[in-house]
């Protein structure tokens, strides 16, 4: 009986030390594996630097930012004057905005005859001359304390839809005009070679 | 001198998690909003009412009618008016100056067949009257109300200026936008 005993542990014993040896075998190579590693990352640091500057950079110089959709659909032209930071007057399909500001409703290229001084056939869009109005008071303000700022007075960029009809243009540019806007600047998508 | 050096620290690694983590979010954040398309504008005056030397170049002689270039758009075709007379079409007395033309234009990304406004023949026929009168720069442009923005747009480019080569030659870039055609 005390014999069997024996060789049992025996056989256990052996298997113990055998299974420990393995542990500590694959132990040792996970701990390898976990060491701290260092990364070199002064060079991805310069890279990100130099793109987050050139970034911020492009970020600052757009006067005006346009994202075109369905509803505004700009038009290409060859011109290759650059945009301002001036007032902007967008004329959408569903919209106009004064400064990226609704101002009123536009349905099928028409401003409803409730809206414009003389009804249907009237040029002056009431809510669109009260904006601009309140565009031009701000600027002068902002003109009297920096006078570099003064340049842009009475000029407005039209960014307009390329299926608004003429009619619409016209009575935009007299309410504008009647706000003593006396320049415009259209803005297109630039396409130097007109194709 | 040698005291302070003795208390300088070793250099250490700069912790750059944070910095790190900025820029992440950062670029992401700018890449989104750049803008990936390229604008431009182009300048326009409406008509103004002053002293006709405003209007008149300076070089002009003064007994001379102002030139008064005017471009209408109609369904028809083009209207030229020069001198406040109507540049007339030989082959159709009655009809527009440059009437349309069957070609092909692209409506919401598709190309459509129809009649198309002759953009070649007004680049060619202002740039006859250009060559008559070299220092007019001013050209008014008028539409139908129906007419759309875009069309608008093209005719003003091809008044701007005129591909001769590799030369561009400047046509009329002063575009002053009148009211409606009645």
């Amino acid at each position: 009986m005390s014999e069997e005993k024996n060789q049992t542990y025996e056989i256990l014993s052996e298997n113990y030390e055998q299974e420990m040896l393995a542990k500590k075998k694959a132990g040792k190579k996970k701990g390898r594996e976990e060491g701290p590693v260092k990364l070199t990352i002064t060079s991805l640091m310069d890279i990100l630097t130099i793109l987050l500057v050139f970034l911020l950079k492009s970020y600052s110089t757009d006067p005006v930012a346009v994202t075109p959709s369905a509803d505004l659909d700009l038009v290409k032209s060859t011109t290759a004057l650059m945009p301002e930071q001036t007032v902007t007057i967008t004329v959408s399909k569903s919209a106009i905005l004064v400064d990226n500001a609704m101002a009123l409703a536009v349905k099928d290229g028409k401003v409803d005859g409730t809206q414009k001084r003389g009804g249907e056939d009237g040029y002056f869009i009431i809510p669109l001359n009260k904006m601009l109005t309140d565009a031009v008071e701000k600027q002068r303000r902002i003109a009297a304390v920096n006078p570099s700022a003064g340049k842009s007075l009475g000029i407005a960029t039209i960014i307009m839809d390329g299926d608004t009809p003429f009619r619409l243009l016209t009575e935009v540019m007299y309410t504008a005009g009647q706000a003593e806007f006396s320049k415009f600047k259209f803005l297109t998508i630039s396409n130097p070679e007109g194709a | 001198m040698a005291r302070k050096r003795k208390q300088e620290q070793p250099a250490n690694d700069i912790n750059l998690v944070p910095a790190m983590n900025l820029i992440l979010i950062l670029i992401p954040l700018l890449l989104t909003a750049m803008e990936t398309l390229k604008l431009a504008v182009i300048n326009v005056a409406t008509p103004q009412i002053g002293p006709a030397s405003e209007v008149t170049p300076p070089d002009q002689a003064p007994d001379e009618k102002p030139l008064k270039l005017t471009i209408a758009l109609t369904d028809r075709g083009l209207h030229l008016y020069a001198r406040d007379q109507v540049i007339e079409n030989k082959d159709d007395p009655l009809g527009p100056t440059i009437p349309k033309k069957d070609g092909e234009e692209i409506i919401d990304g598709k190309p459509v067949t129809g009649k198309v406004y002759d953009y070649e023949k007004l680049t060619q026929m202002l740039s006859d009257i250009k060559d008559e009168n070299p220092v007019e720069e001013n050209i008014i442009i008028s539409a139908e109300s129906h007419i759309k923005y875009r069309y608008i747009i093209q005719v003003m480019d091809a008044s701007r200026e005129k591909k001769e080569g590799d030369k561009k030659k400047t046509l009329f870039p002063n575009v002053i936008l009148s009211a409606g055609v009645a």
